[in-house]
């Protein structure tokens, strides 16, 4: 029989932690939700969540000791997944609120979204390539909430949105990927997603 | 391109959902939860979960019910109205299981804690509920709590065009709950590139498409109107021809 794969989602006190769980855990994953390194150390991926302001989400990562924890994780290798917030964490630095580093662990920067006030809503993702964690996706509609974008050096951007003109709303950066989204409230389109990166990342 | 969205709504009263006839008359529906799943699993867009008596009692969010739905894990996003004091307030009930929160009474209360309450999630999470009404040519702003209507003040008409509150979720109080109801004059009481949700009493594709078809208003809410179907939010979505709406989506088994 095949071990299920266990996830760790990272608990630093933002955001709501309990839809990730079951929507991960509808996919037949085991899940342990924790800011202890031990507990998230005994997992096979890491899904960093957020929701909120940049900085808030920062502090929160700072206070509980896992700035350098994620990034150690990161540069390691092993399978992560930030969503939203947690995508935007992602970067060298936002301009959210004034000036906040992130984890810098894909280049690039967060920035005001220039085309609307905000992007909330439903909105078709495109798929940048052929990564074949990606590519089932290609033309869904997720679930958008935000107000900053997330603008990575072209060559880790992996799928766009569009209004205007396109943006990116997902990266990844050999075994870390980021989703502007919200897969977990993107109902069988999302979950559907969820899994194929997980599954692509964990193969 | 960005969709506009169908929203379910699920009125709760006295721990009940209920159907809400002009916020004056109520008829019993069930368990909140289990309207809020069937919701989930018809392929709403966004699902409204609004308590209503929980200002007017004092009781602040009912954070039970959604600790209960959090972990019943909805795979749609959920927006949270009814009893919001502070910002530390919407900041829990998004922490539970929200995605976003709607504001009324503290509008009039403490405009600040609005404000703090965006810094900390978000302006997008940021929702004002507006009961209007038209009475002799003039838009009035109804506050449930006294009963009485007054012009909208310049404080909420501040937040809305400083973003503060990212959605107006104007409702036509007064035909809510009545077929065909809805009043579309109330669509243009706002200022100019305020986005908007359209609520009460909107009952029939048409009227939907109407309201769809004004290029500020990027949702509709219906709550009476879809108890009367199974189903009913993939049936409107067939017969919502000609507006940018998400097709309807139909729940799947993803792993065997």
């Amino acid at each position: 029989m095949i071990p299920r794969k266990t996830i760790g989602i990272v608990d630093y006190g933002v955001g709501n932690h309990a839809s990730v769980w079951r929507a991960l855990h509808g996919l037949g994953y085991r899940c342990r939700v924790s800011a202890e390194p031990a507990v998230l150390d005994d997992t096979d991926l890491l899904v960093l969540p957020g929701v909120g302001a940049f900085g808030a989400a920062m502090e929160a990562l700072h206070r509980h000791d896992l700035v350098e924890y994620l990034r150690g994780q990161s540069s390691s290798g092993k399978p992560f997944i930030g969503l939203c917030l947690g995508m935007q964490l992602l970067a060298d630095v936002s301009l959210e609120h004034g000036l906040t580093a992130g984890l810098g662990l894909i280049p690039g920067q967060v920035v005001p979204f220039d085309q609307a006030r905000w992007h909330i809503g439903w909105n078709s993702i495109e798929v940048v390539g052929n990564d074949p964690i990606f590519r089932p996706s290609d033309g869904k509609s997720m679930y958008f909430n935000h107000s900053y974008v997330f603008q990575a050096a072209p060559e880790y951007q992996a799928c766009l949105a569009r209004l205007d003109s396109a943006f990116p709303v997902g990266v990844r950066r050999g075994n870390l990927v980021g989703l502007q989204f919200h897969p977990e409230k993107s109902q069988g389109a999302g979950h559907m997603m969820l899994k194929n990166v997980v599954e692509g990342l964990c193969a | 391109m960005i969709q506009k969205r169908l929203i379910g709504v699920v009125t709760v009263r006295d721990g009940w959902a209920v159907q809400s006839f002009g916020y004056g008359r109520y008829l019993p529906l069930g368990r909140p939860e289990i309207l809020v799943e069937n919701l989930d699993r018809w392929g709403a867009d966004e699902i409204l979960l609004q308590v209503i008596d929980a200002t007017r009692q004092g009781r602040g969010p009912d954070m039970a019910l959604l600790e209960q739905i959090g972990k019943r894990g909805l795979s749609t996003p959920l927006i949270y109205a009814g009893g919001v004091r502070s910002a530390a307030d919407a900041v829990a009930i998004v922490a539970a299981a929200a995605d976003r929160v709607v504001v009324d009474a503290l509008i009039r209360d403490n405009a600040s804690e609005v404000i703090k309450a965006g810094e900390q999630l978000g302006n997008q999470a940021m929702i004002g509920s507006l009961p209007l009404s038209i009475e002799h040519g003039a838009v009035r702003w109804f506050d449930y709590r006294t009963r009485t209507s007054e012009p909208m003040s310049e404080e909420l008409l501040e937040l809305l065009e400083a973003g503060v509150l990212s959605e107006a979720l104007v409702i036509d109080w007064k035909h809510e709950g009545q077929p065909g109801g809805f009043d579309h004059a109330l669509l243009d009481a706002l200022p100019k590139g305020v986005p908007v949700i359209a609520f009460g009493g909107l009952s029939s594709a048409p009227q939907l498409v109407q309201a769809l078809k004004m290029p500020h208003v990027v949702a509709v809410a219906v709550g009476n109107f879809l108890s009367y179907r199974e189903h009913a939010i993939q049936a409107f979505k067939a017969e919502l021809l000609g507006v940018p709406l998400r097709p309807a989506a139909y729940q799947q088994t993803l792993h065997a």
